[in-house]
């Protein structure tokens, strides 16, 4: 994947997760309303790649008045994943030479691996994680779980010490599938599996859709300095 | 601006710590008094989840879940009142259980009622035993002329 291409496949799937975010605010109240619906048609101008230096440009400015408006992310992890693709598309269109816009976009692939490598790491390094006592937590009393139901799965504590382990190795070996394009490919396969499924289970949607839209970045990444020389 | 840009630091220089250590976990439960000084009789859960949610409802939330969004938005507000207590993480639960009272089969009761209050309820697990404590009780709303906006 070029740069471009890559780069342009980011935006219009950084404009449908945040199409999708911004829907869900129009019937809010009245200043959440004023701050997402030009982000609304902020994210359709930049899915059908109207001027997008200056769309991204202003998406960021309004994702500061949003981050004031909350005190901080509406949604955690997600819209400061979503700021920084943002703040990575800015300097993309700002940066005089391809290299800095390499630099830049470079950026926000190392950050993908970082995000799955370092949560691997916190947890490997926890005994309730090793143990599958953290997740029997996250089932048993968190506020995650989208249903009395899932709570049952705290009595499942070899399946969840499993699911445990299935997830921190995933995660610490992830940056060893950027030595191939096959490996990579099934990396973020599983990697959408398993957002997928915290989307199921947690109701963190936001997230997959998020996340996916800075797949791009490591699609070219990995192209770039392991496949193309 | 500074506090703004304070915000965004994290964003642009990402921990990544996900779920490192599972958090005591904070619920919302509200009360409605008749006046100011009642003592509080019963406490509701605000937002119960569901006993159960299909595979299909699941999907659905793929591309339009606003409400649990909006639930993951006030667990935030109630973990940032355990840690440092600011008025606008009261405000934002206030005023989304006033809405939630003004629309929904509560309506009734709120009638009679002329306040609002919620409180935090923090579970935690200590040792194999689950353990609930009340970590914060928000100021006494008064329910006249109250139309969040």
């Amino acid at each position: 994947m070029t740069l471009i291409d890559a780069i342009r496949l980011t935006e219009i799937l950084l404009g449908f997760a945040f199409t999708l975010q911004s829907i869900e605010h129009l019937k809010s109240f009245t200043n959440e309303r004023h701050l997402f619906l030009p982000r609304l048609l902020l994210a359709l101008l930049l899915i059908i790649g109207f001027h997008t230096a200056w769309v991204v440009f202003l998406l960021f400015l309004l994702s500061l008045a949003i981050l004031y408006r909350f005190q901080g992310p509406y949604n955690g992890g997600s819209d400061r994943m979503g700021l920084l693709i943002l703040c990575c598309l800015c300097l993309v269109h700002l940066a005089p030479t391809l290299r800095w816009q390499e630099i830049a976009f470079g950026y926000l692939a190392i950050q993908l691996v970082l995000s799955y490598f370092i949560s691997g790491w916190v947890k490997v390094v926890n005994p309730e994680w090793r143990s599958g006592l953290a997740l029997t937590d996250v089932f048993q009393f968190s506020a995650y779980p989208v249903s009395e139901s899932l709570r049952e799965w705290a009595k499942s504590p070899r399946l969840l010490f499993y699911a445990s382990w299935a997830v921190i190795l995933f995660e610490l070996v992830f940056p060893l599938t950027l030595l191939s394009p096959t490996s990579l490919t099934i990396a973020l396969g599983i990697a959408a599996a398993f957002h997928f499924s915290n989307a199921c289970f947690f109701g963190l949607n936001r997230f997959f859709w998020i996340w996916v839209s800075a797949y791009p970045a490591i699609i070219w990444f990995q192209f770039r300095f392991f496949t193309a020389n | 601006m500074l506090h703004t840009l304070k915000l965004l630091l994290p964003a642009i220089v990402p921990s990544w710590r996900f779920f490192d250590f599972i958090a005591p976990s904070p619920r919302i439960q509200f009360t409605l008094l008749h006046t100011a000084d009642e003592a509080p009789q019963q406490w509701h859960e605000f937002r119960p989840r569901p006993a159960q949610l299909s595979f299909k409802q699941m999907l659905g939330r793929m591309i339009w879940n606003p409400r649990w969004n909006e639930s993951l938005f006030l667990v935030s507000c109630a973990e940032r009142l355990m840690e440092h207590p600011t008025q606008h993480s009261e405000d934002e639960i206030l005023k989304r259980i006033l809405v939630e009272l003004n629309s929904h089969s509560l309506a009734t009761n709120v009638m009679s009622a002329t306040h609002l209050q919620f409180r935090l309820l923090v579970i935690k697990r200590q040792d194999s035993q689950l353990q609930q404590s009340v970590s914060f009780h928000s100021r006494i709303q008064p329910l006249s002329g109250q139309t969040p906006r």
